[in-house]
């Protein structure tokens, strides 16, 4: 469990993280959504102890981590692919990291197996590449077979094969009653992995809801009609918390009532539709309305759905 | 598979999952300290530095027993007279590469913190370890006890290798001299002294590049500086200098315009306590 309470970090005028607090749970998998440069990963090494925060706290099972006695059994984390020595090898790099714990030689190799790294593990890690360089961050955050989790862009420069390991191990891990806090900008990746969001956005947290609940909460329903009387429906439809978009001559986009009621009302009034189409909004455009007043580098033609996930 | 595993299997009394599959225990220094070993050991660059540093003295010595030796037959031992005589130099010459093997020693000191950061390696080590000194106390541990070992171990390898040289010329080398153990115990100290420096300045800096030239610049180059500007300012300066204070100890004498031989102690000492003190507390606090 990760309990963070009105953490801020300060970089000189620049408020990295502006005093948010969350938990996230054990026994399901945690996306850490926001833009770059939200303040993801600050917030990520304020709760591996290697950032001080300006204020507030930032705990993992309870304790700051160095409290604990063994903080890698408590959490594993990867927080930056190769945060190793370039000239080391693999498994010198997972067996030094092993020895401040105590931890054997069998679950270096262990860990070596489980990421798939056995035929590099004798090789020196500069010469990896990104998605090599992934596996050994995770083999690392497993050594001490932690309870909590905290994968920062675990899927940065992986395959796609590697991206559905990555995905499954997260899910696994959770299933077992692990906390797995995974921050990701991509919206996609969270709807496949996450069963909750935190979504932050300049420092502060958006949302902090389980993911279907963010959708339909930032998804209010909306619905294209079309009709040949414009005036007459939008007379029927006229309600409080109801708002009409005209696209064209004959068609409405219309937000805050679902089709069966806009059906009746029109009914009611005589008005003929000859379309009715509920809208599903994706997580992706949930994720692009919850952030859009809140990324740091935006793009000056951002007009297209979709351009803030790349990066 | 990991994820093939049931969390029956992980989970312990109280609920908590641990060692189950890990083995190990909590952060103790003997465990840190062996981990600091093992990346010590792991690169090769610590290998090409010691021998490095071997050579150096070796080479040093060969190379000062040989100038000696031939300087005596050249004008005779009267021109030695200002030191002590021929056979109280033959029994220093074993320390004749300290001035460069101390920068060899003090450069893989450097290197033992300012890579860490060089290469992110720190976020691994510090997150494993968030106590943090335990981290630093090993690695001054290992670049003190290192350091030492070496530059002892090659003054008595060179102490070998040239005792011929020296014989040749009709010098005597006396091992259990006053004047070779101290050069030998007090010259050993003295290039841990500077690996600690050099260590600390790594730390404070994380820099490899800007730390190995302060380094030089505090070692190297400010004494030859200081003994080529005239002035009593810099005369007074010079007296505080590391290596001044070592050369002081090592040839065991004062005189008046030297400090008292527990002055130079506390000199010496201090080039080392305030650099790591400082080194230390900002690697506590400061962000990885």
């Amino acid at each position: 469990m990760i309990q963070a309470h009105s953490l801020a970090k300060t970089y000189g005028p620049k408020r990295a993280v502006d005093g948010v607090t969350f938990t996230v749970q054990p026994g399901k998998v945690t996306g850490f959504l926001g833009p770059n440069g939200a303040g993801k990963s600050t917030t990520l090494r304020m709760a591996m102890g290697l950032d001080r925060p300006t204020s507030g706290t930032i705990t993992v099972n309870g304790k700051a981590l160095a409290g604990h006695r063994a903080p890698l059994r408590e959490v594993g984390a990867l927080l930056e692919a190769k945060s190793v020595h370039k000239s080391r090898t693999a498994r010198a790099h997972l067996l030094a990291l092993a020895s401040t714990h105590g931890i054997g030689r069998a679950r270096v190799d262990e860990v070596i197996g489980i990421t798939g790294l056995g035929t590099v593990a004798g090789r020196k890690v500069g010469g990896f590449s990104l998605g090599m360089g992934q596996r050994l961050g995770i083999a690392a955050a497993l050594l001490g077979d932690p309870q909590t989790l905290i994968l920062d862009e675990p899927v940065n420069g992986l395959d796609p094969e590697g991206v559905l390991w990555v995905r499954n191990l997260a899910r696994g891990l959770a299933a077992e009653g692990r906390t797995v806090f995974l921050s990701s900008h991509l919206m996609s990746e969270m709807a496949q992995t996450a069963d909750h969001l935190i979504v932050i956005g300049r420092g502060s947290i958006l949302a902090d809801a389980p993911i279907a609940e963010i959708l339909a909460a930032r998804n209010r329903i909306r619905t294209l009609v079309r009709t040949e009387q414009p005036a007459e429906l939008m007379n029927a439809l006229a309600a409080p918390g109801v708002t009409l978009t005209r696209l064209d001559a004959e068609t409405f986009e219309v937000l805050g009532a679902d089709a069966r009621t806009i059906a009746r009302r029109a009914l009611e009034r005589q008005v003929l539709l000859h379309e009715l189409t509920p809208l599903q909004a994706s997580l992706e455009e949930a994720y692009l309305e919850l952030t859009k007043d809140d990324v740091e580098y935006q793009s000056s033609v951002g007009a297209v759905p979709g351009a803030g996930k790349q990066a | 598979m990991a994820t093939q595993q049931t969390a029956a299997q992980l989970r312990h009394d109280d609920g908590r999952y641990g060692d189950g599959r890990s083995g190990g225990g909590h952060v103790t220094f003997g465990r840190v300290l062996r981990s600091e070993i093992i990346k010590f050991r792991s690169l090769l660059s610590t290998l090409v530095l010691v021998l490095a540093t071997v050579a150096v003295l070796v080479g040093f010595g060969a190379l000062g027993a040989w100038g000696v030796g031939s300087a005596l037959e050249a004008t005779g031992p009267e021109a030695f007279m200002a030191e002590g005589g021929p056979d109280r130099i033959a029994n220093t010459l074993a320390g004749s590469g300290v001035t460069f093997a101390q920068l060899i020693i003090g450069s893989l000191a450097v290197l033992v913190i300012s890579s860490e950061f060089a290469t992110g390696s720190a976020r691994s080590t510090f997150a494993a370890v968030p106590k943090r000194y335990p981290v630093f106390l090993a690695k001054v541990l290992l670049v003190a006890v290192v350091s030492f070992v070496v530059s002892a171990g090659s003054m008595l390898l060179t102490a070998m290798v040239i005792n011929p040289i020296v014989e040749h010329y009709g010098l005597e080398q006396d091992t259990g001299s006053g004047d070779f153990q101290r050069m030998l115990w007090i010259g050993s100290l003295y290039v841990t002294a500077v690996a600690l420096s050099g260590f600390a300045l790594g730390a404070l800096l994380r820099n490899s590049a800007g730390a190995i030239v302060s380094l030089a610049g505090l070692f190297f180059v400010l004494p030859v500086a200081c003994q080529l500007i005239p002035g009593e300012f810099v005369a007074d300066l010079r007296r505080f200098l590391p290596s001044e204070a070592a050369s002081q100890l090592i040839t065991g004498s004062t005189g008046p315009e030297t400090l008292e031989l527990w002055q130079s102690w506390v000199v010496l000492g201090a080039w080392v306590v305030v650099p790591l003190a400082l080194a230390g507390t900002v690697l506590q606090r400061r962000d990885v």
